[in-house]
């Protein structure tokens, strides 16, 4: 303790917190430039990556959803879903008055997008007056449904097997495609972040969390929350409808299918939030991430063993397919992390890093109760 | 200078066969300070509810500066220039003082520029003695703090016609002046009160008009020393005679 307080220290009177925050951050996001061209990586590992970047564009947008608005909503999956089916049937089948023909595939995100800001706009309405457990069970009701329409529809979408998305890039050699595909992911993730912060850190986004404090107060301060509320919806169904969109359209994945729509998996994306810190959207992002990367790399865990030891069998390495363990496990985290750290493992770095916990202790101190306010009140009328 | 800012005309609110607020009339007139009194159940927050927007009463009209706001929502309610404390404080509790100050702010004046907003709410935070506490969650205020809290967001909005739904409740007696005094001030300022308050005292001493409800309706409407020897205010608050 005593080592990192000296640390700490240094790092105050020197670069400051936040810079070497930012510091840290940028290299972070060279790591990430630099990966696909690390010859060592399959290409497996870059499908991960993808994966990783697309969880994390779908919790960190949740997160502006529920963490920052209070609107826990169970419906973020169907959006992305509803952003990627329609993709898929706009270039299949065409849209309104045109054509397949004229439908290109960057049109057919374009058209998932709005359609799915569109619906965005409909629930957001529908659940102005439904709050915290009655918005949770609508939202979850609409997902449910939106899953089984897609799976029963099986004549347009494919029930079942899915539906297969017109491919957004055609590249004949694999590496080059899984680079390129890459990169589209990543720096969809940069821009989606960067425009959850600029709502996050406008009067938009103050407002935001005066909602999720207490909606009737805000509303009594002047805050229009109808408004907030719906654009809020909207603007993050668009984001995920947006992903949804590129991701199946053979970047991360060939079609999507209903399984993809299931609660188990809208979970999962609550729980990269919660465990990340679901207040800060960058933290739910890397939660994201790092759990969808813990979640591929620990199919099978080897430990080699040390000093020429060997398992029973004779072989010289550990050997254990955890199988649907790891989401047993995962859950485990999840449950801790409730208990314990409720904004999340990430919190206590990212707010080292912030330099609020400064903030904190100077304030902390300045605490008083009624009986020491007044006392002080006293005393200056002396 | 004595244009009416805010008339209720006969309202009525009604939750099932309940009917919390009856026929209710009256207008304020800026600058005047009102005081509101009546036995517990007489209707008074729920009246607020009405005049604030959270709830739309089943009859009747309010005019606010000559602007129909009956059944409108709270945040129009106030952006027409009626504002409201809780009698029961609603903090933002896990945003810091200065951000609850900046959620009203910013709100009725989304063009202006934040600095000026800021150095505003350090002005107001400044009266009411808790500028110390900037930076510190709301929720880690004492109570008596987050009335002054309330008080603060509310000069914010800047509001015409503003009412103080029980601002002494629990409060130590200290900082109940710092509440008088803001009272003054602000109806110096020229605006219109109106103070619910169970604290008669208060009341008395700071009210130049005196409105009394009892089961919803309104039973007294004058100068505070003929309210106080009105009969039927008397039997409300005593009881009928056998």
């Amino acid at each position: 303790m005593a080592l990192f307080q000296r640390i700490e220290a240094r790092v105050d009177a020197g670069i400051g917190r936040r810079r070497l925050g930012y510091a840290l951050l940028a290299l972070i996001v060279v790591y990430f430039l630099w990966f696909p061209n690390d010859t060592t990586q399959s290409n497996y590992a870059k499908t991960v990556f993808i994966s990783g970047f697309f969880y994390a564009i779908m919790s960190s947008s949740w997160a502006l959803l529920a963490g920052i608005a209070g609107q826990f909503s169970f419906g973020h999956m169907a959006f992305m879903g509803i952003g990627a089916y329609v993709a898929g049937l706009a270039a299949r089948d065409g849209f309104a008055f045109l054509t397949p023909e004229s439908v290109s595939s960057v049109g057919a995100i374009f058209i998932g997008t709005i359609v799915a800001g569109l619906v965005g706009l409909v629930i957001g309405w529908l659940l102005l007056r439904l709050r915290s457990a009655y918005l949770a069970l609508f939202t979850i009701a609409f997902s449910e449904l939106f899953r089984i329409v897609m799976l029963t529809e099986y004549d347009y979408t494919g029930g079942s097997n899915g539906l297969s998305l017109r491919p957004l890039l055609q590249i004949a050699d694999v590496d080059t495609a899984r680079q390129v595909e890459y990169y589209l992911m990543f720096a969809l993730l940069i821009v989606c972040l960067l425009a959850l912060y600029w709502v996050a850190n406008s009067p938009v986004g103050l407002f935001l969390r005066a909602m999720r404090e207490d909606e009737d107060a805000a509303s009594a301060l002047g805050v229009n929350v109808v408004r907030y509320k719906i654009l809020v919806f909207v603007f993050t169904s668009m984001i995920v409808g947006l992903a949804g969109g590129i991701f199946y359209s053979d970047i991360g994945s060939e079609r999507i299918i209903p399984e993809q729509l299931e609660i188990l998996q809208m979970s999962l994306i609550i729980a990269y939030a919660v465990i990340g810190g679901m207040e800060s959207l960058i933290g739910a992002a890397a939660g994201a991430f790092i759990a969808r990367y813990l979640l591929e790399a620990t199919r099978e865990v080897v430990i080699t063993l040390p000093f020429g030891l060997t398992m029973a069998d004779g072989a010289d390495a550990f050997v254990w397919e955890p199988g649907a363990w790891r989401y047993a496990l995962f859950g485990l985290v999840m449950v801790l992390t409730l208990r314990f750290m409720r904004n999340g493992l990430l919190y206590p770095i990212i707010t080292w890093f912030s330099g609020r916990d400064i903030v904190m202790k100077e304030t902390v101190a300045k605490r008083e109760s009624d009986e020491d306010h007044a006392a002080r009140l006293e005393v200056g009328d002396e | 200078m004595s244009e009416i800012n805010l008339e209720l005309n006969s309202i009525v609110m009604r939750f099932g066969g309940n009917q919390a607020v009856d026929h209710v009339s009256f207008s304020v007139v800026k600058p005047q300070l009102i005081g509101m009194i009546g036995p517990n159940g007489a209707g008074k927050t729920t009246l607020t509810n009405v005049m604030s927007g959270m709830l739309k009463p089943t009859n009747g009209t309010i005019y606010l500066n000559g602007r129909r706001i009956d059944g409108h929502p709270p945040y129009d309610v106030v952006r027409a220039g009626l504002g409201r404390t809780f009698q029961i404080t609603r903090a933002l509790g896990r945003m810091t003082v200065m951000e609850n100050m900046m959620v009203p702010g910013l709100a009725i004046r989304p063009r202006a520029r934040q600095g000026d907003i800021e150095a505003r709410a350090h002005e107001i935070l400044d009266l009411l003695t808790i500028d110390h506490l900037t930076n510190e969650l709301s929720r880690a205020l004492s109570g008596g703090q987050r009335k002054l809290l309330e008080l603060g967001r509310l000069l914010m909005l800047d509001p015409a016609v503003i009412i103080l739904d029980e601002p002494f409740a629990g409060v130590h007696p200290r900082l109940q002046e710092t509440i008088y005094s803001y009272i003054h001030r602000v109806h110096e300022d020229g605006k219109a009160i109106i103070l619910i308050s169970h604290n008669m005292g208060a009341v008395f001493e700071l009210s130049q008009r005196l409105i009394v409800l009892n089961n919803g309706a309104l039973i007294a409407d004058g100068e505070p020393q003929a309210v106080k020897s009105d009969p039927a205010v008397i039997e409300a608050y005593l009881g009928e005679d056998e």
